[in-house]
């Protein structure tokens, strides 16, 4: 019998009056803690006789240090790093400015070189950065700046009021595996909170409560995903320049799954590896993390690496679909900011910058409520105006049916991203409808009992130790470490849908899709299929994959007690 | 206006973390100039309210009586609310620890008083007794304020305060010996012997020969035989996370990345995979020998001897070979 995370009941808990509660501290509310104290700081050297207070502004951050769960390619677009601290790359942590670029198209064994790179690709003047450093030196500033950051501890529950969100409850800390408070028990806090700003990253379980409870998702198109699974690579000396990136389409891929590959040269001759997999692929057996393990197989990338060893592993979802999936962005008491909105350029793959854009005009909107002490639905959707009237909307309006157009696969998402690319990104439709991702999973009995085309994407791998790597291998190199004695925090509606039907309907994808083998299907002689589910929850790296794509979408990703989860030192 | 300091004794012994407690209470006295007194509950415990009336205090109440001999949050409960409410202290100050952490909440609650746990310091803020408390794992200090009527209930960390700063007394303090009144139908508690907590009984990184399990053992009967092998070797048996997980052995036998990391002289892994949470934690032992019918499976990459075939048959054999080999020697 799995036990299953859920805030206990029955118990006092401490409350805390906040003005602003920020949830999550990657770049999204890193950006809009400093924007705010930007504003702060201004508005008090103005006016010396109304003074606002950034004692009652906190950030809430899972992991135990600031960066630890961040994770991304990641190329920076620094025009909204710009804007909100000009002459950043003075003291940033960058690894390169970009000085080349390639785009290949990969077959089995061959490649073709795209002989110009195409316009969405090119990163003249972009960064490689880790974003796992980028986010630490942003929260220093935020620390210094005055806000205060809470890192290990999860917003667990949002506080409803009526129709208006009044607050974030934190994590129960020191409870076991039956849901039993230890000896060390700690409750979550209440944070009463004036606003509440959810920078969750992609499918932030909060936002997940809050788009639920409020309908946010009607009449939008359903988000769309992809999960990217990362290595990063120490190699011999002189084989990738700091700020070399390489793109790849194709292969390992067949035209049936959208995805591909990144390559980047960074400091020291260590490189980011990583291949995003669109969570939208037909065979329920798919694996991401071989995805990119056949991808290392290829002879282009084998001769890169050969002779290097891995160093660090991850994998993150993130959210592709576009500017008609995003929904309302502020209400009563709440703003979305980030990933967690879905503000995500999809033809660049880039969204640091969209991001940190998002949380500025965040910090914007709720400088004015502190200002005014008007928190009303009205003054916050001022937040939904500013998004609207920036370049946020003009990139991602630009690419509004780009995902969309591959729905049909390679070719025919080829054809419509040329056709978008000369009609201002309309295409054939003003708007292209999508599908939610795990819809699109075919059950076994509709697909070759060996994987056909797909075979060698499929099912486990083992590995050979040094080029390619089984997934325990690579998970170990994640750093992931949670306190075992607690309950599961992945939690699944009905294992008995686990247990038989999707035993036989779907092979129980989320044994494959799952990059940190979290979940198992072991043997059971009391389940009437023989197979039963067993999970390993402290070997998750808080991808979100499952929640995403699992077919009966039963699955919810909550978070396990603060301070767990992977370590992205340098990726 | 009076303070009231509950030093704590267990089996007889002044707990010196009591000092810690008296010394804020000093503290706290000197600043508002209320009355510092302290109190003992026990049986024959008046060599140590002796002891604590050599500190500067203004008196020592030793409550008596044979239902205290041993601890019990009923007894202590009800000699101490007879007689908090019959001196009506403002203040009552106990240190942080295990017994008062037992019975304090449920004494507070019993005079219909709030507890302020776990207190850092103290302040004061013009009239007002303001408590330090630490939150958010101590990131933030807040203070705390009584409302309502006294006596007011606080406990203070360990460490708040420096026992050895405890001020001595310029003469003795009176002891004022009260025989309480516990009435046996009070208690609900019957006190056992005072259980000692055992040496963890295994410490496997001292352990010269181990016998680790995987999940290649099937069922949780079948560890018998990792049981008799171990026996066999004079060895300690170990596992593998999922026998753990399962709760098949205790968390304090897990070999590995969330385990505990050996080195032992001989190290027999039977069905582990040999995954590298597994191999982080067992990889420096000198001799591994590795059973698993799996020909691929990593740990035959670390393993000395490493046999492919099925555990169930080759072990029992094995077991009575090292019986008869040690017979023989």
């Amino acid at each position: 019998m799995i036990i299953f995370r859920k805030p206990l009941t029955g118990i006092e808990r401490p409350q805390m009056e906040a003005d602003v509660v920020i949830v999550g501290g990657g770049p999204a509310g890193l950006a809009c803690a400093l924007r705010l104290s930007q504003l702060i700081d201004e508005h008090n050297s103005k006016h010396p006789d109304q003074q606002l207070s950034k004692e009652n502004i906190y950030v809430l951050e899972k992991a135990r240090e600031i960066g630890q769960h961040c994770l991304s390619g990641a190329l920076l677009d620094p025009r909204s790093m710009r804007e909100l601290l000009p002459g950043f790359e003075k003291e940033a942590p960058i690894e390169a400015e970009v000085t080349e670029e390639a785009v290949y198209f990969l077959t089995k064994s061959g490649k073709f070189k795209a002989p110009i790179t195409p316009p969405p690709l090119r990163d003249h003047g972009n960064y490689v950065i880790s974003l796992n450093r980028f986010a630490k030196w942003m929260g220093e500033k935020v620390e210094a700046a005055g806000i205060t950051v809470f890192s290990g501890f999860a917003g667990s529950e949002l506080l409803i009021e009526g129709e208006r969100v009044a607050g974030v409850r934190t994590d129960d800390k020191g409870v076991d595996k039956s849901n039993q408070p230890k000896g060390n028990f700690e409750p979550g806090y209440d944070l009463k909170a004036k606003v509440v700003l959810l920078a969750e990253g992609t499918r932030g379980s909060l936002t997940k409560q809050l788009v639920a409870r409020f309908h946010l998702d009607h009449d939008r198109n359903p988000m769309t995903y992809g999960v990217g699974v990362k290595e990063l690579w120490e190699l011999p000396p002189g084989r990738i320049a700091p700020g070399e990136v390489i793109y790849t389409m194709g292969w390992p891929l067949t035209t049936r799954e959208y995805g591909g590959a990144w390559i980047y040269g960074g400091k020291d001759n260590v490189i980011s590896l990583g291949f995003v997999t669109g969570l939208d692929y037909p065979d329920p057996r798919l694996d991401p993390q071989r995805v990119l393990q056949e991808f290392k197989l290829h002879p282009m990338v084998r001769s890169l690496l050969e002779g290097g060893k891995m160093i660090r592993y991850g994998a993150k979802s993130l959210p592709y679909g576009g500017w008609w999936a995003i929904p309302p962005v502020a209400g009563d008491g709440w703003m979305i900011l980030g990933d967690s909105a879905g503000f995500l350029n999809s033809q660049r793959l880039k969204g640091i910058h969209l991001a940190i854009k998002s949380g500025m005009l965040a910090a914007e909107t709720a400088f004015e409520a502190l200002s005014q002490s008007d928190f009303s639905a009205a003054r916050l959707a001022g937040y939904q105006r500013r998004v609207e009237n920036s370049w946020i909307r003009q990139e991602l309006w630009k690419v509004r049916n780009f995902h969309q157009g591959f729905e049909h696969g390679l070719w025919a998402g080829m054809f419509h991203a040329g056709l978008q690319q000369i009609t201002g990104g309309r295409g054939l439709y003003a708007r292209y409808p999508a599908t939610a991702g795990h819809r699109r999973l075919k059950k076994l009995a509709q697909l070759p009992a060996d994987g056909g085309a797909e075979a060698h994407l499929i099912n486990d791998y083992k590995g050979d130790g040094k080029l390619t790597f089984d997934k325990l291998t690579d998970l170990y190199h994640s750093g992931t470490k949670h306190e075992e004695d607690q309950p599961a925090h992945l939690v699944i509606q009905d294992t008995n849908i686990c247990n038989t039907r999707c035993v036989t309907e779907f092979g129980n994808p989320c044994q494959h899709f799952c990059p940190a083998s979290v979940y198992e299907m072991v043997e059971a002689s009391d389940s009437p299929s023989g197979k039963q589910i067993h999970l390993n929850p402290s070997n998750c790296v808080h991808c979100k994959t499952c929640d995403i794509m699992d077919p009966y979408e039963i699955i919810t990703w909550v978070p396990p007690e603060g301070g767990g989860g992977p370590n992205y030192d340098g990726m | 206006m009076k303070i009231l300091v509950i030093v704590e004794q267990r089996e007889g012994k002044l707990n010196r973390v009591s000092f810690e407690t008296l010394t804020g209470a000093q503290a706290i006295a000197r600043e508002t100039g209320w009355t510092l007194e302290a109190a003992i509950v026990g049986s024959g415990v008046g060599e140590i309210a002796k002891e604590v009336a050599s500190k500067k205090v203004a008196k020592v109440y030793d409550i008596e009586s044979p239902q205290l001999a041993a601890y019990t949050p009923d007894a202590f409960v009800a000699a101490l609310k007879s007689f908090i409410a019959d001196r009506k202290p403002t203040l009552v100050l106990m240190p942080h620890t295990y017994q008062v952490r037992d019975f304090a909440p449920k004494l507070a609650t019993a005079l219909g008083r709030a507890l302020v746990s776990d207190c850092t310091g103290y302040k004061k803020d013009g009239d007002k007794l303001l408590f330090v408390r630490q939150m958010f794992q101590g990131k933030f200090s807040a203070d705390v304020a009584f409302a309502g009527e006294p006596p007011y209930f606080a406990t203070f960390q360990t460490g708040a305060f420096r026992g050895d700063q405890v001020e001595a007394g310029a003469s003795p303090a009176p002891v004022e010996t009260l025989q309480a009144d516990v009435p046996a139908s009070a208690l609900r508690n019957k006190p056992g012997e005072v259980f000692k907590e055992a040496k963890q009984a295994v410490d496997l990184t001292q352990a010269e020969i181990i016998v680790a399990v995987g999940r290649g053992i099937k069922e949780e009967k079948n560890l018998a035989i990792a049981r008799q092998l171990a026996e066999a070797l004079g060895g300690e048996i170990a596992a593998s996370r999922p026998i753990c997980d399962a709760g098949w052995l205790p968390m304090d036998r897990q070999i590995g990345s969330s385990g505990q990391t050996v080195a032992p002289k001989l190290y027999v892994a039977l069905g582990i995979s040999g995954a590298i949470q597994h191999i982080v934690g067992m990889k420096g032992s000198r001799t591994i020998v590795a059973v698993n019918k799996d020909s691929e499976a990593p740990i035959f990459e670390v393993a000395d001897v490493g046999i492919v075939g099925n555990l169930f048959e080759l072990i029992p054999p094995l077991i009575e070979e090292i019986k008869k080999a040690k017979a023989g020697a």
